[in-house]
Formats: structure tokens, C-alpha cells, sequence
């Protein structure tokens, strides 16, 4: 998958905001938001998360419903001075995690660069073997974007611009 | 499903997300500010207030309310579900039908830490049983990990980061 062509600002705001709002939709038709860290893969053109198999609903729906949005509207900890809200909305694609390959350590420096508290849990034998199932043990969903749009810094009401779209 | 009485939380939140699906089957979002309107006759809704929320009463939508600091700890949050209504000229709401909480507990909004150790446990036993469940279903062991191996590459990542 090639790299995006998305504005430099907009770059900036899926590379630092510490947790983007995801939302998948259930059987019912019911969309499920829940915060989570992802990680931009800019090489790959798409967008990581992860989540633990004790609580793999978000990896069941976007089984079955593979369209997926990421919001990013909360600029706590990034250190950007009033950044663009950005949704994208996109196509997910859902696998365990057994390999380990190069986005998933990207995500998971992602975590220890923004909760460094957490390296307490995953540098400590116990506690990681311990907390195994919700470290560890999960399954990835990659983003491809389908489509993304971008509110001004102020989101003073102005409507959002369209700043990529494919297929 | 969580205690309604969580609804009392919200004024501890700026502002919610609000979700629901377009008609192309893709979910969108939007931050809205939000308040809590009780029906003493019937489900308590959720007045919404944003920028272009051009969205289709009757429809099923979600509002997520969630905040962190600059750790990413003091982890709080909850997801309203509902169903989308008119609100007056021009206003949007959620009827509210049910809160997730997603922490293994109903009473609260605050994820588990350490600095609570019973959240924390009831955390652990929860999310314990719910892995083994899934490891059951899948069939085959889960392969082993490599703790040391996964460390060593996250800190080169890091390193090649600057």
C-alpha cells in the first residue's frame, strides 16, 4: 500500500494524538466508540490498533463490518497547539497478533512513548506474565483509509474539507 | 450494562463523541458538547450540541465520554447508547438506553491502576476468565511470546526515532 498524500497538518495529528476515538459497528447496527492508541504507519499507508483478546468486540465487528472511523478530536499530551480534528474513515483488516512484525512493535513504542508508567508492567516478569492477555495477547486491526477529513484548528463551526479519498 | 446514575458523570467531561452510521455503512463522529435531560416519564436523553451534526433521528448512535492527562493515565471513560431523536428546531438527542463502562465494573467511569488495588483485581480475574474463554473458543494454545525479543525491537524503533 503506498504512503498517503495528506496535509502535513494532518500528518501531524494521526502521528501525536495519544488516542484516537474508534468506532466499529455490531450486529445490531449499533456503533461502539472506545478511545485507543494507534499508530500511523506511514509506509504502509495505514493506521494500527490493538486490542487484548479478553475484550475482542471491536475485533468481531470490524469482522463483520469491515468499516471502521477514527476521530482524532482530543489533543491531551500531544503537544500541538490547536490542531485540525480529523476523522477517517476507513477499511479494517483483522488478525491476531503472533508475529510480531514491524507495525506492531511501532504501536507498541507508541504505548511506552506515551504512558511511560506503563514500562513498570511490561518490564516486570510477573506482573507481564501475569497481564499476558491484555499486553500481549491481542488482535490487530490495520486501517486503510478510505477517506479523511479535516475540521479547521479552532473548529469554530466551519465545515470540515475533504482532504482525501480513494476508490 | 452500567448503573444509569452514571449519567451524573458527564458534567465531569468538556465535551462527548458522538458516532453513528452513514448510510454508506461507514461509522462517523463528531465532538459535541452535551447535557443531561431527565425524563421523569420515560428513558433520559442526551442534548446535543455541535457543529454540522447532520444526522438521521431514528437512527442507533453511541456517545463516547473519555479523558487521560498528559501520561496517559487518570484513564476515565463510558459509551452512552441510544437512539438518535430531533430535539426542538435545529437540535439533536440521544435517547439513552444503556451505558458500557468496559472496566469490569457498573459504579464507575475510572479505568483500573494500581493505585486501586480491589478495582484492579476485579480487573484481573475479569479479563483473566474473558482470555481463557477466547483461548478455549480459538482451539490451539496461543504461540509463545518473546518478552525479551519484543523489547529489544521496541527500543531500536525508538532509537531509529530519535
Amino acid at each position: 500500500m503506498p504512503p498517503l498524500e495528506l496535509p502535513a497538518d494532518v500528518v501531524d495529528v494521526l502521528r501525536r494524538t495519544f488516542t484516537a476515538e474508534i468506532t466499529t459497528v455490531n450486529r445490531a447496527g449499533q456503533p461502539m466508540t472506545w478511545p485507543s492508541v494507534t499508530y500511523f504507519d506511514e509506509a504502509e499507508g495505514r493506521i494500527i490498533c490493538a486490542v487484548s483478546i479478553a475484550y475482542p468486540v471491536k475485533a468481531y465487528n470490524a469482522r463483520r463490518h469491515p468499516q471502521v472511523s477514527l476521530l482524532y478530536s482530543d489533543p491531551t499530551g500531544s503537544g500541538l497547539d490547536r490542531p485540525r480534528t480529523v476523522l477517517v474513515q476507513g477499511t479494517a483488516e483483522v488478525a491476531e497478533v503472533l508475529d510480531y512484525p514491524p507495525d506492531i512493535i511501532g504501536l507498541f513504542a507508541t504505548v511506552a512513548d506515551r504512558q511511560p508508567d506503563s514500562s513498570r508492567f511490561t518490564g516486570n516478569r510477573v506482573v507481564r506474565r501475569l497481564f499476558n492477555w491484555y499486553l500481549f495477547q491481542r488482535i490487530a486491526l490495520r486501517i486503510t483509509p478510505d477517506r479523511v477529513l479535516a475540521w479547521p484548528g479552532d473548529d469554530d463551526g466551519a465545515m470540515p474539507v475533504e482532504v482525501l479519498r480513494r476508490g | 450494562m452500567a448503573d444509569l446514575r452514571l449519567l451524573d458523570r458527564i458534567g465531569d467531561y468538556r465535551s462527548g463523541v458522538l458516532s453513528w452510521v452513514q448510510p454508506d455503512g461507514y461509522p462517523a463522529s463528531r465532538r459535541c458538547t452535551v447535557e443531561v435531560v431527565a425524563d421523569p416519564g420515560g428513558a433520559p436523553r442526551l442534548a446535543l450540541a455541535g457543529t454540522d451534526l447532520s444526522v438521521e433521528p431514528g437512527g442507533r448512535a453511541c456517545v463516547l465520554f473519555h479523558r487521560h492527562d498528559e501520561r496517559l493515565e487518570g484513564l476515565h471513560q463510558m459509551v452512552v447508547k441510544g437512539t438518535l431523536a430531533d430535539d426542538g428546531p435545529g437540535g439533536v438527542a440521544l435517547i439513552v438506553e444503556g451505558i458500557v463502562t468496559a472496566n469490569g465494573r457498573g459504579d464507575t467511569d475510572a479505568m483500573p491502576h494500581a493505585s486501586a488495588p480491589l478495582h484492579m483485581l476485579a480487573f484481573y480475574r475479569a479479563g483473566r476468565s474473558a482470555a481463557r474463554a477466547y483461548l478455549t473458543k480459538r482451539g490451539s494454545p496461543w504461540p509463545p511470546i518473546p518478552f525479551d525479543e519484543i523489547g529489544r525491537r521496541v527500543a531500536e524503533h525508538n532509537a531509529r526515532r530519535g
